[in-house]
């Protein structure tokens, strides 16, 4: 049995990705199940999903808690999230990055496939969907799957719902990023602190669930505590203020649905707290004196 | 009347919460809240605001929150304002609803509530779709809308219905107050807030908020499709004081219906005729409510010719 | 218990009685209770409650909040909602109206809202009725909420007492549901001792919650929960069930010594002592049984009857030490859970694991067909042969045309 576990973010396509890969293991014969991790997904939020592939009928019906690959559709996730906890020591990782897997830290040394796969999509498919390109790398990186079999998976599963001239693009990104694949071996430097949660036991925990302002060893919870959920991983873009231009008419933090923007200096000023911008744009969009630009969140 | 300098820092809807980035619900909600003020304690039925604005242990709101169902906010608000009444405490019982927790599934509820005129305060977030379980059409999907539920077939496509009115229903309930706003109209945002903080009795506010993901459009245009919303008469910015309509912003000339559907991926598949068909149905609305009394009707965009004849959808839109 | 110690023998320290229904008893002991919220739906047999709630409150008796609530489903949301904001919260329903507020009943119970209501059991269609079953109520054992089935008109009464008591107690902090035979109890006048306000006050404190829906410390409360924390809220929810049997006892005994009325707690025993068999019965059949245990004692058949009060929490160590001397126990359903016999019976099969005894059901007053001696009698003697050895259904229809016992 080869099991894969996917990390995106939600609207990346993690879910359909593990899918469609599933489909390509079926056409070679095999026998392969796909199953998201069934969280409240949103726009940008962290997601998993998963990929079971093996030459007979598949009974497990839990999570994968040891990978043999682990694939990861956006490198923000590693500032936050330990992609390769459970990995198999001669597990794979496939990530979707500008660096050669020689740059890329992840705490761990481990063969490692990377693929530039959100230029691959811009360039072929016009929008920063990685999904598709990934497998081409995954193709590459594991060689447990022909690059043929992702095409034609690529091109039922995208054809079916997209129209064929979509499939076709989407397939042909995964032949391109398969092509690109560079593998090597990963830094295994940095010791990523898994982030503390508040797990109480049934005695500890407030009656009904009920919540009041408080602390934990984990931090804060209750009515407010979700300031502790940074969220800056989200962004693609952030917002820059032109501090000239800038009228302080206020629109910008009206209409900034996270609350990011604040008011300083005795409210003469304005602060971006980039913590919880999720990249929007909208105040960029609606500044009457275009005095905000919106600039790559990371280069 | 408050200006945007004038409101509050207080973030009583904190950052960190989980909305899709640009989404008009979480924009709405931060307003709402930062004008009613610390006194409030809030209803969230099933909808996307549970899930982003509170997940065990985390939430976002610095005032009480409560959540039991989907369909019960007219009936939750109710309660706990009992409570809080009998107990002596000044308190603003707000609920922030959806559109399906509003128009369908909670109607009943909140028909109750208004009809009692209880001394509540009614938010229906109107994203135009079940949002939380990923877009399904609701009473308050507008024609030709894409949604999953009404998928762009080769047979059918999109919703064939036009939005409910459900404007008409609330405030034919009697209630002290009704009415319409949109995020991209801050002024008329706030001074209905405001408003409807300070009248005792059953208070209904409309708020139009875009969904990106639901609405297949551009993060940064939340703000201006609801200005294009209200331009092309799609959303219209009243309010309805005992029973007395008041036109709170009249746009200029009418733009193109085509203008505000072009933005959004649910709209990209229609077609001309299905185009011109909700063309006419903003025209009847534009007339309804811009419209003076005896004057010629004012909607200078002409309905399409070959619906001049009695069709079904002719009076599905114009009645018998 | 003997016969000279139960419920209905004369007491030393009596209050003038009232001759009132089973509906107005109940709608009595709210007011005593001193409720402050109460939202309210009409539906048969239960209607007399609110109605006369709402006459309480109108003529000034009862300082609460008289919610006309447009459904079931915001009954239980109204009511949910004011005890989250720190009201005590009474309400009435029965069968279709229960049935509708079902997804309600299980946010009360976990998010520890001790709401109070009684259910006045009716037959849950279709086909339609309005008479006595327990399908309604039994629907919801599985909620949470405690549920108890009471056999006169002055225990409904008290019980609505002891419930707010049970409900509030910090080691409980869940809602309860006290039943009442619809029509046989509900529209049934007989005397009832209603307990001085003075007393009553002295026996319920005011409700205190810890955390309430109060903006001078902002609370949330219901929360979208996941998987990490939801088994640790079930697990509590379920020790709470636990605790409550001891929190019933105590405050059974303390009701017992403040009012001169002990109904036993989590059940009732009726000439146990010496039982050879036992009936184990619910709600008002139970006491049209106690007669019948009088005439098979006279013949000299020695007979027991137990009275399960409490269905949750369920009693399964009491039931087991008072039936560990009978030969054969006979169990009285009086709704039926499609997998044979009557909820009941399969519960009491579960708590009597491991023992040898038989275990019959008795299935009778389906729909609110009436309960008569008769079938009480065949009931015991059904379970004396089955006590003797001998070969009886497990599973008895009683006056059920084409059926043979």
């Amino acid at each position: 049995m080869f099991e894969v576990r996917f990390h995106g973010r939600g609207g990346q396509g993690a879910v359909m990705a593990a899918q469609t890969l599933a489909e390509a293991a079926v056409i070679e014969g095999n026998y392969a199940v796909a199953f998201p991790f069934f969280g409240a997904e949103r726009r940008g939020a962290p997601v998993l999903a998963f990929t079971r592939i093996d030459n007979k009928k598949i009974y497990s019906k839990t999570q994968v808690y040891a990978p043999d690959c682990v694939v990861v559709l956006d490198d923000t996730l590693l500032d936050t999230i330990d992609v390769v906890a459970g990995l198999k020591p001669e597990g794979i990782v496939v990530i979707n990055s500008k660096d050669k897997p020689e740059d890329i830290d992840l705490g761990k040394e481990l063969r490692t496939g990377a693929i530039n796969a959100t230029s691959v999509a811009l360039e072929i498919l016009k929008a920063p969907i990685t999904n598709t390109t990934i497998l081409g790398a995954f193709a590459k990186a594991t060689g447990i799957i022909k690059i043929e079999s992702l095409e034609e998976a690529i091109k039922r599963r995208f054809g079916e719902k997209l129209g064929a001239l979509v499939g076709e693009r989407n397939a042909l990104a995964a032949r391109t990023a398969f092509e690109k694949t560079v593998i090597g071996k990963s830094k295994g430097i940095k010791k990523l602190e898994p982030r503390k949660q508040w797990l109480p036991t049934y005695q500890e925990l407030p009656v009904g669930g009920a919540l009041v302002e408080g602390k934990t060893d984990a931090g804060l919870i209750g009515p407010g505590s979700f300031i502790e959920n940074k969220v800056m991983g989200w962004a693609t873009f952030r917002p820059l203020r032109d501090k000239e231009k800038c009228t302080m008419c206020l629109l910008c933090w009206f209409y900034c649905p996270e609350g990011t923007i604040v008011r300083i200096s005795d409210r003469g000023d304005l602060m971006t707290n980039y913590d919880y911008c999720k990249g929007c744009g909208v105040c960029a969009n609606e500044c009457p004196v275009d005095a905000i630009k919106m600039v790559r969140a990371r280069v | 009347m408050i200006t945007i300098k004038e409101l509050s820092d207080d973030n009583l809807f904190t950052a960190g919460h989980t909305a899709c980035p640009g989404c008009g619900v979480a924009m709405s909600i931060r307003n709402a809240i930062r004008v009613l003020g610390k006194d409030a304690a809030v209803y969230v039925p099933a909808s996307c605001a549970v899930v982003f604005g509170t997940t065990f242990p985390y939430g976002a709101w610095k005032v009480p929150f409560f959540h039991t169902a989907f369909e019960n906010t007219g009936a939750c608000l109710t309660g706990m304002q009992a409570a809080f009444e009998k107990k002596g405490k000044q308190v603003i019982s707000v609920g922030f609803a959806g559109d399906g927790g509003t128009y369908d599934i909670g109607l009943q509820s909140m028909s109750g509530a208004a009809e009692r005129n209880e001394d509540v305060l009614y938010i229906c977030l109107d994203n135009e779709a079940y949002m939380n379980t990923g877009i399904q059409r609701s009473g308050g999907t507008p024609f030709g809308a894409w949604t999953t539920t009404t998928p762009v077939g080769t047979k059918i496509q999109g919703n064939r219905r036009f939005k409910k009115n459900l404007g008409d229903i609330v405030a034919a309930h009697e209630i002290p107050y009704y009415a319409t706003l949109s995020i991209g109209h801050p002024l008329d945002f706030i001074r209905k807030v405001e408003k409807a903080k300070n009248i005792r009795g059953f208070r209904f506010l409309h708020m139009f908020t875009p969904c990106i993901p639901g609405w297949k459009m551009d993060p940064a245009k939340t703000v201006e499709v609801t200005k294009r919303a209200v331009e092309s008469g799609m959303w219209t910015l009243y309010e309805v004081e005992n029973g007395e309509k008041k036109i709170t912003y009249k746009p200029g000339k009418m733009k193109s219906v085509k203008d505000y559907l072009m933005m959004q991926g649910r709209f990209r598949h229609m077609s001309e005729e299905d185009i011109k068909k909700l063309q006419m149905w903003v025209c009847r609305k534009w007339n309804l409510h811009y419209k003076e009394k005896g004057a010629p009707q004012i909607c200078e965009i002409a309905p399409p010719e070959e619906h001049h004849a009695v069709t079904e959808e002719h009076r599905e839109m114009h009645g018998p | 218990m003997n016969p000279e110690t139960s419920p209905n023998s004369p007491r030393t320290h009596q209050q003038p009685k009232k001759v009132i229904t089973g509906d107005h008893a109940v709608a009595i002991g709210a007011k005593l209770c001193r409720v402050d919220v109460v939202p309210a739906y009409p539906i048969t047999p239960q209607t007399l409650i609110i109605e006369h709630i709402a006459d309480f409150v109108s003529d000034g008796e009862l300082d609460a909040k008289f919610l006309t609530m447009e459904s079931e489903h915001s009954v239980m949301s109204a009511a949910a909602a004011a005890s989250a904001s720190g009201a005590r919260v009474f309400t009435a329903t029965s069968s279709q109206g229960l049935a509708f507020m079902h997804e309600m009943l299980y946010a009360t119970a976990p998010l520890r809202l001790p709401v109070v209501m009684a259910n006045a059991s009716r037959t849950l269609g279709g086909p339609p009725g309005i008479w006595c079953e327990y399908n309604d109520s039994m629907g919801a054992r599985d909620s949470g909420w405690l549920q108890l089935y009471v056999e006169d008109n002055q225990e409904a009464l008290d019980m609505v007492i002891q419930c707010f008591r049970i409900a509030e107690d910090k080691r409980v902090l869940l809602p309860v549901m006290p039943c009442l035979d619809g029509f046989v109890l509900t529209h049934t006048v007989e005397p009832v001792e209603v307990p001085e306000q003075e007393e009553v006050d002295l026996f319920l404190p005011a409700y205190i919650p810890d955390i309430t829906l109060d903006p001078a410390r902002p609370s949330m409360i219901g929360t979208f929960m996941p998987a990490e924390y939801i088994m640790e809220l079930r697990r509590q929810t379920a020790g709470a069930m636990e605790s409550a049997k001891k929190a019933i006892g105590e405050i059974n005994d303390e009701f017992a010594r403040r009012f001169g009325r002990n109904y036993g707690g989590l059940i009732d025993t009726y000439r146990m002592e010496d039982a050879e068999i036992a009936l184990i019965t619910m709600g008002t059949v139970t006491s049209t049984s106690r007669d019948v245990v009088d005439e098979l004692r006279r013949e000299g058949r020695k007979v027991g009857l137990v009275k399960l009060r409490f269905f949750r929490p369920f009693p399964s160590e009491e039931l087991r030490k008072v039936l560990s001397g009978v030969s054969a126990v006979g169990v009285f359903d009086r709704s039926i859970s499609f997998q044979g016999g009557g909820q009941s019976y399969n519960e009491v099969r579960s708590a009597l694991f491991g023992m040898t005894i038989p275990i019959i059901n008795h299935l009778a007053g389906l729909g609110g067909r009436d309960v008569t001696r008769e079938q009480i009698m065949k009931m015991f003697e059904i379970t004396l042969k089955a006590a003797k050895g001998e070969k009886v259904n497990l599973v008895n229809w009683h006056n059920t045309r084409g059926e043979t016992l």
